[in-house]
């Protein structure tokens, strides 16, 4: 690939103080990404998988190191800056969801819409609703939702705006397993649709499997990257549909 | 983001966070209430005495004086043609029923008021039977006020259908009764009934003699149609014509009662700081309620700035939210306050007339709302600062928490409190000075009580452990980190200072008047004694087994010049200095009391007595009595000599009723006036005066019961004498102080009930941790007669401290008030104290069970399950 990556990671280093020492949580991390790859990060607990994400999104900020969004560097820029960067360019999931809990999942979705100002926000909102197959539950709230439902509004919410990048932090680590793989297969659909670059933390390697390459991350280092090719992924995916069950429980 | 986005959004952002508000909500609105109840009353009745204005001097101008108008004064040719006039003369003197079988007739001290035809020219005067009073007002009738009949004790007999009565030396009969007057207002209360007689009856009573004290006005009615402009034209002729001191003031309906209004401002200016008091104090309920929401919204403000929020964005959304429920707080305010001033004429209908209450005026609703979400906003700033500085990555790891507030924002934050404030009371006072007293008073107090609560907190987890759970556990979650309880301990102990002091404050002044008075005091004032008449009296009071019978000669003079330079000129400055545009508007509040006090000074009638020794109540503290052999010498009273600007070796130059005299002031005394002897401020020496027209004062002391024979007795035989008690007149001034003191502990209570609404905020807003608090108690083996029992011993210790601390502050405050502001020894009343603090108790337990019912009520397995 030879245009600009879409995620370009150089010399990235992350310390934070603790009891009177520096801990090192990032140690000199170097990563490019293409613009519509999908990038799986792996590694135990506490090896920093969920700071790099937080470093690429902006949410963070590194000790040094450069992060460039498209070329353009983003470590240095004001809150406010990356706060635009973000509404424009980031779409997120999170293990736990984060929906706000005194919106209704419609309004959830809306909500990065109204940010950008977006003239026709509510038929967009309508139709991703309609996409994560929630069309009828738009009314709700999130404690009248299921977990599940939860997430599908969330990926309903995360590709309103058709966000170039998406990042997702174990976006079925909350889920049981067929809830879970339900979640990964509409996730991949709408990125396959909407052609996002996609970094997804996780610590199964059966979602990881489903990425074009998988990073593996230990105690803030790159320890290995592997390449799936085209086959592996196949299979993955297709033992993902036939172990998925057709419905999940609503709590 | 567009205006109405975030307007939806901060409709969104209130969702399910109803409870928490109402307590934001009813913080501020029980310090709006107050001040809009105050300042709606205040604004009241000033405009209700500018509308009325015409009627309530009963003419378009009047000229007011302590003697009548001069020789020769052409009035009539200084006004336009078909102008009316009609000359009002007014005295307090004692009437007297007819004597019978040699016995004199019950006698009463009333306000005499003498009138030409044409009065009231404005407004109506309530006379039964309904007839013009000058068609009552015959040369032998009265026209009097119902109560008068009563006092006296007259009654219809079958040869006596007149009700005859004796005022001076003459006899009259009631022609008919006045139940109203237009031109009697005011907030202190009157000497006695009221008696109406026409100029010829009073030639007839014969009571106007030299000295006697009467004020004369003439009333002006000019003819329909003259303009503002010719009425100010023409009261400016009149002044010009008049002579040049202010012995005559010429006042037009149009500055409408200026001392009136000055002097209903002043007690709206001191209610209406007790009620922004209340107000304050919402606002540390308003800034708890915004912390406590705050910190529940961390996950959600993450969020927004995950997707995309920029942090000023999140401060405009919370910021607009806190507006908002400013908003309604005000609002809800502003009604209770219409709805309080709708309801004092029933409640206290004697103190305000139900026609001066205008509860919808636009700006007081406007100022009740404007200080309201300023107090609002003001007292969330600091909270909301932290809202900067939440980190976004709180999305992805629970436990970041917000990073301290820069101490740059945070004293920004606190500097835009202390200045809201100061100009927030600036609106209300219109003070620079008063405001910043009451601002740094304020800060003070909080500090004061919040360090205490702090210390207390600290030293409470330092006990040793007591055996009895619900102590242990009550001490321990008063002791808790964040436990939130100095916010709710500060604002309880600021509304029970302000209760306590003005109650202590206002028992301590009561008791002071109403007590037995000295032993060695005077019971009653005699005044207008001819000196001829002095034998006489003083034997009519030995006679009466009257004690400590003491009398002085008194002169009426002016103060005409000080070292040679005329007063007009010296008080002309002064004014001028004042008030460059030379109006003549008292309520102007540039002049300052003290300025006012040299002036009144300078220009008032001065009683002078001459005396060979002081009394014992006086003190010589500069120079040496009757020292100098060369020159006539006057005594000072120290504080008067300085509101006039003169010391030892002055040269006062007086006019003594026309003679002029020129003394120099050789020594000045200090006067203990609470002991009522008869004082005065100049006292010359002997030798100058005795030849000069004048009257006596004296006072005695009778035997308790006997004052209303001796006033018999002396209406009877010497009616130009008035006689005043002592004991009446004090308590006649304690009436008025009650009333005050009542409406500052009416609106101290708002206080009180802000505390108890912000206590009840903080433990509400606690709910959750409590609720998980119980279900783990229950689960442990609780009851919950036990449960509730460890909270109230929390929420006793907290009115406990808080009624502890407000005690002691109060205590201290209102020694300062009695020993510094009222010269009284302060008495300590622990009874009251320790009221107070047990108040404070009861109302914090009510408040705080009530607030946790909700809490109390779940059971442990709907707790333990959501976890």
């Amino acid at each position: 690939m030879t245009s600009t990556p879409r995620i370009e990671i150089r010399r990235l280093f992350r310390r934070l103080p603790s009891g009177g020492r520096d801990l090192t949580i990032l140690d000199g991390i170097d990563l490019s990404i293409a613009a519509g790859e999908f990038v799986a990060v792996l590694g135990p607990s506490g090896s920093g998988k969920s700071t790099l994400l937080a470093l690429m999104a902006g949410l963070d900020r590194p000790t040094s190191g450069e992060i460039l969004l498209d070329g353009r560097a983003i470590q240095a820029l004001s809150e406010d800056s990356l706060a635009r960067l973000r509404r424009a360019e980031l779409g997120f999931v999170f293990q736990s969801f984060q929906l706000l809990g005194n919106l209704t999942a419609r309004e959830n979705v809306l909500l990065p819409l109204e940010l950008l100002n977006s003239p026709e926000a509510g038929a967009r909102a309508d139709q991703l609703l309609a996409e994560v197959g929630l069309s009828d539950r738009g009314h709700h709230y999130p404690t009248q939702l299921s977990g599940g439902e939860q997430q599908r509004v969330a990926l309903a919410r995360a590709f309103a705006t058709r966000p170039p990048i998406l990042l997702a932090d174990e976006p079925t680590g909350n889920l049981d397993g067929s809830t879970g793989r339900k979640i990964l297969e509409i996730l991949l659909d709408l990125r396959e649709r909407h052609g996002t670059t996609m970094v997804l933390v996780t610590h199964d390697p059966a979602v990881a499997a489903l990425a074009d390459r998988r990073i593996h991350l230990r105690d803030g280092r790159i320890e290995r990257e592997e390449r799936s090719d085209r086959s592996e992924t196949l299979a993955a995916l297709a033992a993902l549909s036939s172990a998925a069950p057709a419905e999940e429980s609503a709590a | 983001m567009k205006p109405r986005t975030l307007l939806s959004w901060m409709l969104r952002e209130s969702r399910g966070a109803l409870g928490r508000f109402t307590f934001f909500v009813a913080c501020l609105a029980v310090g709006v209430a107050a001040v809009v109840a105050i300042a709606g009353l205040a604004a009241g009745l000033d405009s209700g005495i500018r509308s009325e204005a015409r009627q309530l001097l009963a003419a378009d101008l009047a000229i007011e004086s302590r003697r009548a108008l001069p020789e020769g004064f052409d009035l009539l040719s200084l006004l336009p043609a078909g102008a009316r006039t009609a000359a009002v003369r007014e005295m307090v003197t004692v009437v007297a029923a007819l004597p019978q079988n040699g016995k004199p007739g019950r006698s009463q001290l009333v306000e005499m008021k003498a009138v030409e035809p044409g009065y009231p020219f404005y407004g109506k005067l309530a006379v039964l039977p309904a007839r013009p009073l000058a068609a009552l007002l015959a040369p032998d009738a009265a026209v009097v006020a119902p109560e008068l009949i009563g006092a006296l004790g007259l009654r219809h007999s079958p040869h006596d259908r007149a009700l005859d009565f004796r005022i001076g030396t003459a006899d009259f009969h009631v022609a008919g009764l006045v139940s109203s007057e237009p031109d009697r207002v005011g907030i202190g209360t009157a000497f006695g009934p009221r008696v109406f007689l026409s100029m010829a009856g009073l030639e007839r009573a014969g009571l106007i003699a030299k000295g006697s004290r009467v004020s004369y006005k003439t009333l002006i009615a000019l003819p329909a149609g003259v303009s503002a402009d010719r009425l100010e034209k023409i009261a400016d002729q009149l002044r010009a014509a008049l002579p040049a001191n202010e012995a005559y003031r010429v006042e037009t309906f149009r500055q409408a009662q200026p001392q009136l209004r000055e002097s209903f401002a002043q007690v709206g200016r001191f209610l209406g700081l007790v009620a922004l008091l209340s107000l304050f104090v919402g606002g540390i309920g308003v800034a708890q309620s915004v912390r406590a929401w705050l910190a529940g919204r961390l996950d959600a403000i993450a969020i927004l700035k995950c997707l995309g929020l920029r942090p000023r964005e999140v401060l405009a959304l919370y910021l607009g939210q806190t507006a908002l429920l400013g908003l309604i707080g005000s609002l809800i305010g502003i009604l209770l306050g219409v709805a309080i001033q709708a309801a004092i004429p029933h409640l206290f209908g004697d103190l305000i007339p139900a026609a001066l209450i205008r509860p919808w005026q636009p700006g007081v609703l406007l100022r009740g709302l404007g200080l309201g979400v300023g107090v609002a906003l003001l007292f969330s700033l600091p909270p909301l600062a932290g809202l900067l500085r939440v980190p976004p990555s709180r999305v992805l790891r629970r436990d970041a928490e917000p990073l301290p507030v820069h101490r740059t924002t945070a004293g920004f934050a606190f500097l835009a409190l202390a200045a809201g404030l100061l100009a927030l009371t600036f609106a209300q006072t219109d003070s620079l000075l008063l405001s910043a007293q009451f601002v740094g008073a304020l800060t003070l107090a909080t500090a004061i009580l919040a360090v205490a609560a702090t210390l207390l907190a600290k030293s409470i987890g330092r006990l040793p452990r007591f055996s009895s759970i619900a102590l242990r556990h009550g001490l321990g979650a008063l002791a808790r980190p964040g436990a939130a309880t100095v916010g709710a301990i500060v604002a309880l102990g600021l509304g029970v200072v302000t209760v306590l002091t003005m109650s202590l404050v206002e028992r301590r002044i009561s008791h002071e008047l109403s007590r037995e008075l000295p032993s060695n005091a005077p019971s009653a004032f005699l005044v207008d004694i001819q000196p001829a008449q002095w034998p006489g009296v003083r034997a009519l009071l030995t006679r009466s087994r009257a004690e400590k019978i003491d009398s002085v000669p008194v002169v009426m003079a002016r103060i005409a010049s000080i070292n040679g330079r005329p007063v007009d000129q010296i008080a002309g400055a002064r004014r001028k200095r004042q008030d460059p545009n030379g109006r003549d508007d008292r309520n102007d509040r540039s002049e300052g009391r003290e300025e006012r006090g040299r002036r009144w000074a300078l220009t008032r009638e001065q009683r002078l007595t001459y005396l060979q020794k002081l009394p014992a109540d006086n003190v010589v503290v500069a120079g040496k009595l009757w020292s100098d052999p060369d020159h006539g010498e006057v005594s000072l009273e120290k504080s008067f000599a300085e509101d006039l600007g003169v010391g030892l070796g002055s040269k006062l130059g007086f006019d003594v009723q026309g003679v002029p005299l020129e003394l120099v002031v050789t020594s000045l005394r200090t006067v203990d006036w609470s002991t009522f002897g008869i004082n005065f401020y100049l006292v010359v020496e002997p030798g100058i005066l005795e030849q000069a027209p004048q009257q006596r004062v004296a006072t005695a002391r009778l035997a308790y019961g006997s004052e209303q024979h001796v006033q018999d007795l002396l209406a009877a035989s010497y009616p130009n004498v008035t006689f005043l008690r002592i004991r009446e007149i004090l308590s006649k001034i304690l009436g008025v102080l009650q009333r005050i003191g009542l409406g500052v502990r009416f609106l101290g209570g708002f206080t009180v009930l802000s505390g108890i609404a912000i206590l009840a905020g903080a433990i509400s807003a606690g709910s959750v941790r409590r609720g998980r608090e119980v279900a783990l108690l229950k689960t442990l083996g609780m009851t919950r007669r036990q449960v509730a029992t460890a909270f109230a011993v929390e929420y006793a210790l907290i009115g406990g401290v808080a009624g502890l601390l407000g005690a002691a502050t109060g205590a201290a405050l209102s020694w300062g008030v009695v020993t510094r502001g009222f010269e009284l020894t302060w008495e300590p009343e622990p009874a009251r104290l320790v009221l107070a603090i047990a108040l404070t108790i009861v109302l914090s337990v009510i408040a705080g069970l009530a607030a946790s019912l909700r809490a109390l009520e779940r059971r442990p397995i709907e707790v333990l399950r959501a976890e």
